[in-house]
């Protein structure tokens, strides 16, 4: 038994090493002295500090999180008012249907939805850039939010509604306050989706981007090509550890809340 | 008699092929606790949600406190409803639950407090505004429902069998609840069950119903031992359902004896159905019995046996008795003329009343 148990370990361990080894290899290369990733040559933050005077790439990295934010925040709308359309449809062949096309754009290549939006807004005449790739982005991230906002709304079900309609709500009190708060972590977690979706994403970007507008994932692919400096493992190593905290600070308030919320309940529990 | 609160004028409703509310009329007067009774598919909820307002009638009228509300939309109904989920929401506490209503309609924060404490009181859950819904039984869910429905003071309030989803026990506790609440607040109650104890137990009258069609309508006492047809009878309690043919009137002929009942206004010699309620059957020795059956099994009920017997003739007898009898024992079954309920088929409940009305001149 306990044997057993020592070799599932032992797996998880080979596993997580495997996924984390190329990650660390590079960020160990960011401390190094030389230009290259062939040997390790002596401590240095000096990639850092030429990170921090790299004004091009530290604006390409902002404009990153522009696009990002900006993309899924649209996204998150539309996608949510797409869900509460698509959840309003009566018949099940029309609800399908929209589904699969809905399914579709998630399952099919990032290159294909890269050459129809350059396609798309060249015949259009839009000049390339910011705008054609927050559209485009915008445009993917739809699905995805319509995907994680409709299970909640199937969730809800129509009863609570109907309950909310009998106590004299209107259409947009029933939305505001029963509907809204009930599907928000849906919500929340395909804005999270879009946002990783959007900050991931090359294929698209590279092709609906233009002259002097880059993301972090198209300038790296350019810059890998001319030789990669260790400046990018820098970056990278910082990218790294910001979301690694990220995922820490959400594990704490996730925490915090469960106590929170344990905490009441046992207080209640006491004065009864 | 005074206007009815709630009317329905003929109506009908059809979901694509299939009809679930054929010809509906029905009145419903203010202050009683009415109970829609019937298999699930009856159509008792569909009947329920015309009058809520959830669902729209295909033909007929549905007036409301004598003003026709068939377009009316649910939000503007004065009517309320106690869902059979609850259909509480999970994202406010009890408090804020019961007090919805009322935040819709901007009333003051004091006396929304004072409301939803005086609702919570009437459903015995005083002290429980702050708890979440998550944190409740079921029993308490429910409570939280109906508080949630009173607090409106509606005209009337729809239970859509509420109580459905509870154990034997604290069913039987909330009958008596609600029976009490309808009585305190002297609103009008439509409950629906297709539990007929549940039905028999609470209302002022019963409408029992089956395939969107309305059987019959009266008092418990009127439905339990004079029910119109064979589903009635059938649904409603246990009986014994036998093949017999009307000699004349007051005289029933069934298991081939001729017995004294005390029904008439039938042509001679119709074919008809006697219904027996086990309870009316006494059991004796077979020198004094009306009928003499053999034992086949008993069920201790608690309050009761429930014996299955079989006569000669092979027909089946449901008896209730407060002794045991020895299984395989030959016995005499006794009964009293008005212990027997002859039903005509196919009458509807029109003539059956009209029928009643020639020869029971004395009620």
């Amino acid at each position: 038994m306990t044997k057993r148990f020592k070799f599932s370990n032992l797996y998880l361990l080979v596993v997580f090493i495997i996924l984390y080894a190329p990650i660390l290899f590079l960020i160990a290369f960011s401390f190094s002295e030389g230009d290259s990733m062939s040997h390790f040559q002596g401590f240095t933050l000096s990639h850092y500090s030429a990170l921090l005077r790299d004004s091009r790439l530290i604006i390409i990295v902002l404009q990153t999180l522009l696009i990002a934010l900006l993309s899924s925040l649209f996204a998150t709308i539309i996608g949510t008012l797409g869900a509460l359309g698509i959840n309003q449809t009566s018949r099940t062949i029309t609800r399908n249907t929209i589904l699969s096309f809905n399914n579709i754009l998630i399952v099919s290549p990032d290159v294909i939805i890269g050459a129809s939006f350059l396609i798309f807004f060249t015949a259009l005449q839009l000049p390339l850039g910011f705008s054609t790739v927050l559209l485009s982005h915008i445009a993917f991230s739809i699905p995805i939010v319509v995907l994680m906002v409709l299970p909640k709304l199937r969730e809800l079900g129509t009863s609570m509604v109907s309950a909310a309609a009998d106590l004299g709500a209107t259409n947009w009190q029933i939305l505001s306050k029963i509907v809204f708060p009930f599907i928000t972590p849906g919500i929340l977690s395909g804005f999270f989706m879009a946002l990783t979706y959007s900050l991931d994403d090359f294929a698209v970007t590279f092709f609906v981007t233009g002259n002097g507008f880059s993301t972090l994932s198209v300038e790296i692919y350019s810059r890998a090509r001319q030789g990669i400096s260790l400046e990018i493992n820098a970056l990278s190593g910082v990218l790294f550890v910001f979301s690694l905290l990220l995922v820490v600070g959400y594990y704490f308030l996730n925490q915090y809340q469960q106590s929170r919320k344990l905490k009441r309940t046992t207080r209640e529990e006491d004065i009864l | 008699m005074a206007q009815p609160i709630v009317k329905l004028n003929h109506v009908s409703k059809s979901y694509g092929d299939s009809t679930v509310l054929k010809d509906i009329n029905l009145e419903l007067e203010a202050g009683k606790f009415y109970t829609l009774l019937g298999p699930s598919g009856s159509g008792k909820t569909t009947i329920l949600q015309t009058i809520s307002g959830f669902t729209s009638v295909d033909a007929g009228d549905v007036y409301f406190d004598g003003q026709r509300i068939n377009e009316l939309p649910p939000n503007r109904r004065k009517v309320n409803t106690v869902f059979q989920d609850y259909a509480l929401f999970p994202n406010m506490n009890v408090f804020d639950n019961v007090a919805f209503g009322l935040t819709l309609q901007n009333v003051k924060k004091a006396e929304i407090t004072r409301r939803v404490t005086s609702a919570l009181k009437s459903v015995h859950l005083n002290g429980y505004g702050n708890r979440e819904i998550s944190e409740l039984s079921g029993g308490q869910k429910q409570r939280v429902a109906i508080a949630r429905a009173i607090i409106m003071e509606p005209k009337m309030l729809l239970l859509d069998e509420p109580l459905s989803a509870l154990d034997a026990k604290l069913r039987r506790d909330m009958q008596y609840e609600l029976r009490e609440l309808q009585q305190r607040l002297g609103i009008t109650f439509l409950f629906i069950t297709h539990d007929q104890e549940e039905a028999l137990a609470m209302s002022d009258e019963i409408f029992v119903m089956n395939d969107g069609v309305i059987l019959q309508s009266g008092t418990p006492v009127d439905i339990y031992d004079e029910p119109i047809n064979h589903f009635v009878a059938n649904f409603i309690g246990e009986s014994n359902i036998l093949n017999g043919v009307m000699r004349e009137d007051y005289v029933v002929e069934f298991v081939g004896k001729r017995f004294e009942c005390e029904d008439a206004g039938m042509r001679p010699n119709e074919p008809v159905e006697v219904v027996m309620r086990p309870e009316d059957l006494t059991i004796t020795t077979v020198e004094n019995g009306k009928l003499v059956v053999t034992i086949d099994t008993q069920l201790f009920r608690g309050d009761y046996y429930e014996i299955a017997a079989t006569d000669d003739d092979g027909n089946e007898w449901l008896i209730h008795s407060t002794n045991s009898v020895p299984d395989n024992s030959r016995v005499g079954v006794t009964f009293a003329p008005n212990d027997i309920h002859v039903m005509r088929f196919n009458e509807s409940e029109e003539d059956f009343d009209a029928r009643l009305e020639t020869y029971e001149t004395d009620d």
